[in-house]
């Protein structure tokens, strides 16, 4: 097996006494495609915080490449090419889809090549009709496409994505799977998400969370059947 | 627009006598003041009541300076730089010390506390400077005007000095909106709207921050240079605490998210104190301060932008009554 591109050890975070994350080693190989569920509060958006600089861990490490990042701040940690949609849209409302668009893309490209990549982005998303509109005027659903696309046009090695499919139709949900399945052609995702259906559509190896710990970690068919995950999920599940 | 206002104000000294051009340049300086203060608060959020500080130093050093004999336009210059370096020290300590956003404030306004007393104890022989003494609360008077370059020995009168402080302002103003049009100004607006998503789009804010409150040095300090100019005096009230407030009510009232904003509310407000000052109104303050919670509770954004929501809100009324009938 290839060296993960990203790895925790012992990684741990409490709030006022709640254990968010509790000892968490997790380890993700170059390429994978990984969906992370679990019940509410079962601490996986602490997670992704604590992968980007959002939040500091209060014990442990993370390894991105085998560098130690732990201690990086979150502007470090995007320029090192991770990659976040965090769980509440985190966009610049009173900016143009474009101009959002063109922010990211500046980061790493000069201005002609940005313009271009965010054209490019912009059709993946197919949010080209929007190009000119306010992000604060959109519907949540496109809002979070436009932060995924923002997401995509830093070209990350590594993509979190913290249920990006919530509070979308039916066809939305169906298109950002296909779109997360793309994006994973060229990096490395971990996806929160709580749609079985959608899970089954986009990931093979699941990560079960429960109360800050791992409570199973295996492909997608076995650890959705497995007693312990249906337990946990009770009253979840079945909505 | 922009043009429109420009012909208008450069017209005035045609119709109106030196009286009215000395107000209202006056105005034009404090609303640079009030533009640098938005331009840091309405943009990448920090409410700096420092911006009189480097407003005093700018009057002071342009005062200092040519009246030892250097000639203004220098003056002018190293008037405008001094605050400027001042900046970039200050804002390098608060902005890496990542100091919270409310300690910001207060330390800006303990240092032009600072300043104000130090200026204060200045009285007494001790304290001359080159040839000028710097008379503590007294203040220097004959603070010289801008020399003409193309006329010998000829300084700005109040005719001068009104179209000066004019297109100064209108030039800072346009400077400012093409400055937030570029990669960089772009960030800034980012950083409005949500610094923690340009955070983790890889910038470092604190370049970005440091670079606006530099940039905000400058014109506060630009602008005290010109108010030594318009009032051939300067003195510790220039960084008074009273005026360090007043940005903030001109700033609020005009709309902090704007740049034309804080330029109406500077005007509007200022006009409206010589006012209540003239008609014996004894509570000047009092009457500024209710009509500050006023604005706050009518008006969330301020003038302009309340102003242009309802000119766009009457627009698609019109629309709608036209597409109806
Ligand atoms: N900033 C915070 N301050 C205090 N407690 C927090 C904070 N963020 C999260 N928590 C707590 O940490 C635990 C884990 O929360 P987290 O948001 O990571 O869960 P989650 O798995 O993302 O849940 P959900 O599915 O609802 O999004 C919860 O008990 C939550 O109340
Ligand atoms: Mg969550």
């Amino acid at each position: 097996m290839s060296a993960p591109i990203l790895e925790t050890r012992q990684l741990s975070k409490t709030f006022g006494g709640v254990k968010a994350i509790d000892r968490i080693d997790f380890s993700l190989a170059p390429g994978e495609l990984r969906c992370l569920i679990g019940p509410n509060g079962a601490g996986k958006s602490t997670f992704f915080k604590m992968l980007t600089g959002q939040h500091r861990p209060d014990g442990g490490q993370v390894l991105l490449n085998g560098q130690d990042i732990t201690a990086a701040a979150a502007h470090e940690i995007g320029r090192l090419g991770i990659g976040i949609k965090n769980q509440i849209p985190d966009v610049f409302d009173g900016l143009s889809v474009a101009e959002n668009l063109t922010l990211a893309a500046r980061f790493i490209l000069p201005k002609a090549a940005a313009a271009r990549k965010v054209a490019e982005v912009l059709a993946r998303v197919q949010l080209e009709p929007m190009a000119g509109r306010l992000v604060g005027e959109l519907a949540h659903g496109q809002r979070q496409w436009v932060e995924i696309a923002m997401v995509v046009a830093r070209e990350p090695i590594l993509v979190l994505l913290d249920e990006p499919s919530a509070g979308m139709s039916v066809e939305e949900t169906a298109r950002t799977a296909e779109l997360i399945r793309e994006i994973n052609r060229e990096a490395t995702v971990v996806a929160v998400e709580h749609n079985m259906q959608f899970i089954r559509s986009i990931a093979s190896r699941v990560t079960v969370f429960h109360r800050g710990r791992i409570l199973v970690e295996e492909n997608v068919d076995k650890a959705l059947s497995d007693r312990r995950v249906r337990d946990v999920y009770l009253g979840r599940s079945a909505a | 627009m922009a043009i429109l206002t420009t012909v208008g104000l450069m017209a005035v000294p045609s119709f109106y006598d030196f009286a009215v051009q000395y107000d209202i340049s006056k105005i034009f300086v404090l609303a640079l003041l009030a533009l640098s203060m938005s331009f840091l608060w309405g943009y990448v959020g920090i409410l700096s009541l420092g911006q009189t500080a480097m407003f005093g130093l700018g009057g002071y050093v342009y005062a200092i300076v040519a009246m030892n004999s250097v000639d203004t336009a220098t003056a002018a210059l190293i008037g405008i730089v001094c605050p400027t370096l001042f900046s970039a020290v200050l804002g390098y300590f608060l902005i890496w010390g990542r100091i919270g956003d409310i300690y910001f404030s207060v330390i800006t306004l303990a240092v032009t506390l600072i300043l104000e007393k130090a200026i204060r104890a200045t009285s007494g022989d001790r304290f001359v400077i080159g040839k000028v003494r710097l008379n503590g609360q007294n203040g220097i008077p004959g603070v010289p005007s801008l020399e003409i370059p193309w006329e010998a020995k000829a300084t700005l009168f109040i005719d001068g000095v009104y179209y000066l402080t004019a297109a100064v302002l209108i030039l800072v103003y346009v400077g400012l909106r093409l400055t937030l049009t570029t990669g960089f100004g772009q960030v800034l607006v980012g950083l409005r709207e949500n610094r923690r998503r340009v955070e983790l789009l890889g910038y470092d804010s604190r370049h970005y921050c440091l670079g606006a409150f530099v940039l905000a040095g400058a014109v506060a300090g630009l602008a005290g240079v010109l108010f030594a100019v318009w009032g051939n005096f300067v003195g510790p009230s220039l960084f008074d605490l009273d005026r360090a407030a007043q940005i903030v009510i001109w700033v609020i009232v005009g709309g902090r998210m704007t740049l034309a904003g804080p330029i109406l509310g500077t005007a509007l407000v200022v006009t409206l104190t010589t006012w209540l000052g003239t008609q014996g109104v004894g509570q000047v303050t009092l009457a500024l301060g209710a009509m500050l919670t006023l604005f706050v509770l009518l008006f969330k954004k301020g003038l302009l932008p309340t102003l242009s929501e309802l000119l766009s809100a009457v627009a698609r009324w019109a629309a709608s009554r036209r597409a109806a009938r």
